[in-house]
């Protein structure tokens, strides 16, 4: 990173360019977990932007006084101060989606894309820029996580944040209702990996720069 | 000012101060937000005792949310799990003696897992012999709220909400059981606080499988406990629940916890008495 980037560079080019999941294979494990559903998605999504960000940004403002034989315990501490942090908020503002969410809100402390960033990047560059790189890097993280989340909420419960928009077959009171039965794989961890996977081939045909050497 | 960053002095300083900022930050959020998440916790219970007795979210919504209609259908009361008589005062002036202040509000404050885990000298939990515990708790609080829906006019108690609780594989499963006022007919089951195994114990919690103990019978002919988790299709059994295939362990708790809660070390006395003492539930005797 010799050359200045501009704010939107380091926004969006983890997004589609550089995107942590589906190009560096990070922090896979919670991108199952959490995606049975868009609301949990959303909310883990945003938790994850709000750590990488601050976290980054907290690690480069120190980056000049962290001494580099205890530099890697130094970030996982900011790292799980701001994860605690944001449990306490969502524990105390959103409880049932905490609830849900459980352990994985905990487990962010754990997810390579916070650690990865801190250490790779936030290390060398400005508040400024790291700030920046953690927000990019968290919304490609939330990107993958939004379309696991749709297809599998969409086709597993047959329902969009809850709404219900393939009506389900049942019987209700003698009465079919309803077409759509609901897929049951895709309320299972394998599913996420099948979405991750197609999405990964959808993205590296539109930008073949992607691909890796065979 | 020459700065080694590397040094054995900076190492600590910085150490040092990074841990004492990071934690005050954590335990001034975590203070700062402590009211609001016991409110929610509270709140959630709430919820689930007006779920456990039938209410859906559109009817919680027309009663004016789930505070308002929680108090203007709930009665709560605490007893002594040992008589079954009704016992606010008592369980006042031992938790006051516990907690060392006043408690004015302790109908809606009583914390009946925190009471379990005193000391038994302290008035408020009875140690379980081995034989007895059979959900696991070691410890039995000695005043339980008992929560009644009364109806529309109330004029009579149309359901009774027990607090019930005991270990499954992983957690300690805690929920609440409903009954109609013969004390005989399962009005719900529900759980607000588990950990069992996701998709296989943790199914607990799934709809389905909660819709199949409305109507369940508890008691037998000599008023033991007889309802239970067992494997197979129960549809046509007044005693039995189909069991969560995979979760053999924690559909195990959810019979012992029924055992247990509905037999005479539970709120076996107090059904006795608000049967009017006519029946008795037997059982093993001291």
């Amino acid at each position: 990173m010799s050359k200045k980037a501009s704010a939107k560079d380091l926004v969006m080019d983890p997004v589609f360019n550089n995107n942590p999941i589906a190009l560096q294979i990070l922090g896979i494990c919670s991108a199952l977990a959490v995606t049975t559903k868009l609301s949990t998605s959303v909310t883990m999504s945003i938790a994850v932007v709000v750590v990488t960000a601050c976290s980054s940004a907290a690690v480069a403002l120190i980056r000049d006084r962290i001494p580099s034989s205890i530099r890697i315990i130094v970030q996982m501490t900011i790292i799980a101060s701001m994860v605690i942090l944001v449990d306490q908020v969502l524990k105390a503002y959103m409880y049932s989606l905490s609830k849900e969410l459980a352990v994985f809100v905990g487990l962010i402390i754990t997810n390579c894309i916070v650690m990865g960033r801190a250490e790779g990047f936030a290390m060398k560059n400005s508040v400024r820029d790291s700030f920046l790189d953690g927000v990019g890097n968290g919304l490609g993280y939330a990107l993958i996580l939004m379309v696991v989340g749709f297809f599998r909420e969409l086709f597993g419960s047959g329902t969009l944040f809850g709404i219900t928009v393939l009506p389900k077959k049942e019987i209700v009171d003698g009465v079919s209702q309803g077409w759509y039965e609901p897929n049951g794989l895709m309320l299972l961890s394998p599913s996420a990996f099948f979405i991750i996977g197609i999405f990964i081939w959808v993205l590296r045909t539109w930008k073949p720069d992607q691909v890796e050497e065979a | 000012m020459p700065l080694n960053k590397d040094s054995t002095a900076n190492t600590f300083l910085v150490a040092t101060v990074l841990c004492l900022v990071c934690a005050l930050v954590v335990s001034s959020a975590a203070v700062a937000l402590k009211s609001t998440q016991a409110n929610n916790v509270q709140l959630d219970r709430k919820k689930n005792i007006l779920k456990v007795t039938g209410f859906t979210e559109e009817e919680i919504k027309a009663g004016g949310g789930i505070t308002e209609l929680f108090a203007s259908r709930f009665e709560t009361t605490i007893i002594d799990m040992r008589t079954g008589e009704e016992a606010v005062d008592e369980a006042k002036a031992a938790m006051e003696k516990a907690k060392g202040k006043e408690l004015p509000n302790i109908k809606a404050t009583y914390d009946q897992l925190w009471a379990s885990k005193r000391p038994p000298e302290s008035g408020l939990s009875t140690k379980l012999e081995k034989k007895q515990d059979v959900p696991g708790i070691k410890k039995r609080e000695n005043f339980s709220h008992v929560f009644m829906l009364k109806s529309e006019d109330g004029s009579s108690v149309e359901k009774f909400v027990f607090p019930v609780r005991g270990m499954g594989l992983w957690s300690m499963m805690q929920g609440y059981l409903a009954v109609e006022p013969d004390f005989q007919t399962v009005a719900g089951l529900t759980f607000y606080q588990q950990a069992e195994t996701p998709g296989l114990g943790g199914e607990v919690e799934n709809p389905n499988w909660k819709a199949k103990w409305p109507d369940k019978k508890i008691f037998d002919a000599e008023g033991q406990v007889a309802l239970s988790v067992s494997k197979g299709d129960q549809t046509a059994n007044d005693y039995g629940v189909d069991a969560l295939s995979g979760a053999t362990i924690t559909s195990n708790g959810v019979s012992n916890m029924l055992e247990f809660w509905m037999g005479e070390d539970g709120f076996g006395p107090y059904i006795d008495l608000q049967k009017g003492g006519t029946t008795t539930t037997g059982g093993d005797d001291e």
